[in-house]
């Protein structure tokens, strides 16, 4: 194996180029160190370090949306007064990933270019609509989220191009929002099942709803079936019942009924319906 | 002394006696074993590390794939620093990376470049033990002390951050160092005692 630690962001268009195909990025190496014990077959030869370039670290408010470097820590986000003020849910989200020692290495650009089912910071990113910035030898492109995954652990990136941003929209300071996950134990956990949610709520009436589950499809979505449900009504505990059903109808008209289904039928219901009194600070 | 008067502490004092009596015969048998033999040989692919580690200047050739925890207990016989689980689930292997708590075993060593490393031989002053050191030695924050290690640097980590913690805050905090024996009550209890101690002194 080849180490490289490129110095600016150039660089690592150029040596990813140079190295065609045969090169992979890493940054703070968390799931990659993992493959490195159990699927060496899954490692390239030339392995390029960007987590020590700055400007690859930054998070900052460009043209009224948040900029997030993909080499941002989940602990530079939680601890980030930017998205505490603009992205609150998305700090909440990187708040429960691994443990103290994990999230002061891992990054926000790993958890999403790796695309493990168990990822925390997807789901909240998906409700946040986050484009991202694809750099290659051929030029810029931005992506939405939505159309970055193909399948666990493969997203759209080819051998020459990387995630170089990750940008997102200012949440409203009204927004009501929540983030939960499902771990075998509060702590150093990973995610059987996790949920986030944003809402614009007046008078009790839900205006608008944005709901996307982890580990619940084959890759990640939006659950527009649920959300469709949701907008008009009247906040409650009820229909928030509701909603964790169509939910679970959703998850299973989409996978089919598998050994797994007697358990995550009622715990994504109930998952769905815990995330929304979370977020509209119900006791339920 | 009837067998009543035989506390643990007690127990484990004499035998730590024992322990060290044992670590100087084994130091001097390697000291000497490491003479005879050739300095292990790296491959074309190593590269240059210069880092500090426990504030002294270090550099050494590593190979790209080495964790931070196997150069430190392998080149540098740092073994204070437990590898347990050896991919970022235990907490055994925690230091400090330019203060932040990290797995050493999870983290390649060349990602040290530049930066500087405290293991839990870091913290003594001479023979003098550091404050959480003491803490967990006051309260019993250990069991078989396996873990210790990790956990004092886990502890030193939420107290570099922020010297007054909350107990939710150490919880937190202390949540990736897992313990087998479950001597939970009295580690959170030594980690409370070392923000204590630390803030009186």
């Amino acid at each position: 194996m080849q180490y490289h630690k490129p110095k600016n962001i150039s660089e690592v268009t150029e040596l990813l180029d140079t190295f065609n195909g045969s090169a992979q990025i890493i940054a703070g190496g968390t799931d990659m160190l993992v493959e490195t014990r159990y699927h060496q077959q899954n490692l390239k030869e030339h392995w390029i370090d960007i987590s020590e370039i700055d400007e690859l670290k930054q998070i900052h408010v460009i043209d009224g949306q948040i900029s997030i470097g993909p080499a941002a820590t989940h602990s530079d986000i939680t601890g980030n007064d930017v998205i505490k003020q603009h992205a609150p849910l998305l700090a909440e989200a990187c708040r429960v990933i691994g443990s103290l020692q994990i999230r002061n290495r891992g990054t926000i650009g790993g958890n999403v270019c790796n695309a493990s089912p168990c990822a925390d910071s997807i789901p909240a990113l998906i409700v946040l609509d986050a484009q991202l910035v694809i750099d290659s030898a051929e030029g810029e492109q931005v992506k939405p989220i939505s159309e970055f995954f193909i399948k666990p652990y493969k997203t759209i990136l080819t051998p020459g191009s990387w995630l170089k941003n990750i940008r997102i929209h200012k949440m409203d300071t009204e927004d009501k929002f929540a983030f939960l996950k499902l771990g075998r134990r509060n702590a150093l956990a990973i995610s059987r099942m996790n949920f986030a949610v944003v809402m614009k709520i007046s008078n009790h009436i839900i205006d608008s709803v944005r709901l996307a589950p982890g580990s619940v499809y084959p890759i990640w979505r939006r659950v527009t079936e649920a959300e469709e449900f949701l907008q008009g009504k009247k906040a409650s505990e009820t229909m928030f019942k509701e909603a964790g059903k169509i939910v679970a109808d959703s998850m299973i008209k989409t996978s089919g009924r598998r050994w797994s289904t007697p358990y995550k039928e009622p715990a994504v219901a109930n998952l769905t319906e815990r995330v929304l009194c979370k977020a509209v600070k119900f006791d339920c | 002394m009837s067998p009543k008067d035989i506390s643990r502490r007690k127990f484990i004092k004499n035998l730590g006696g024992g322990v060290v009596g044992a670590g100087v015969a084994i130091q001097t048998l390697s000291a000497k074993t490491r003479k005879e033999s050739k300095p292990p040989s790296k491959s074309d692919s190593a590269v240059a590390l210069t880092f500090t580690v426990n504030k002294k200047p270090i550099t050494l050739l590593v190979e790209p794939e080495s964790t931070l925890a196997d150069v430190l207990r392998n080149d540098l016989k740092l073994t204070g620093t437990k590898v347990v689980c050896n991919h970022g689930e235990c907490g055994a292997c925690t230091v400090l990376l330019d203060g932040r708590a990290v797995y050493s075993c999870h983290m390649l060593a060349l990602d040290a470049q530049g930066k500087s490393v405290t293991t839990i031989e870091g913290l003594m002053d001479g023979e003098k033990l550091h404050p959480v050191q003491e803490a967990f030695v006051e309260h019993d924050g250990l069991q078989c002390g396996f873990c210790t290690p990790g956990q004092v640097m886990a502890a030193e980590a939420i107290l570099i951050k922020n010297p007054k913690p909350g107990k939710e805050e150490i919880i937190e905090g202390m949540s990736g160092n897992l313990c087998r024996c479950a001597a939970y009550p009295n580690i959170l209890k030594s980690a409370v005692a070392a923000a204590e101690k630390l803030n009186k002194s």
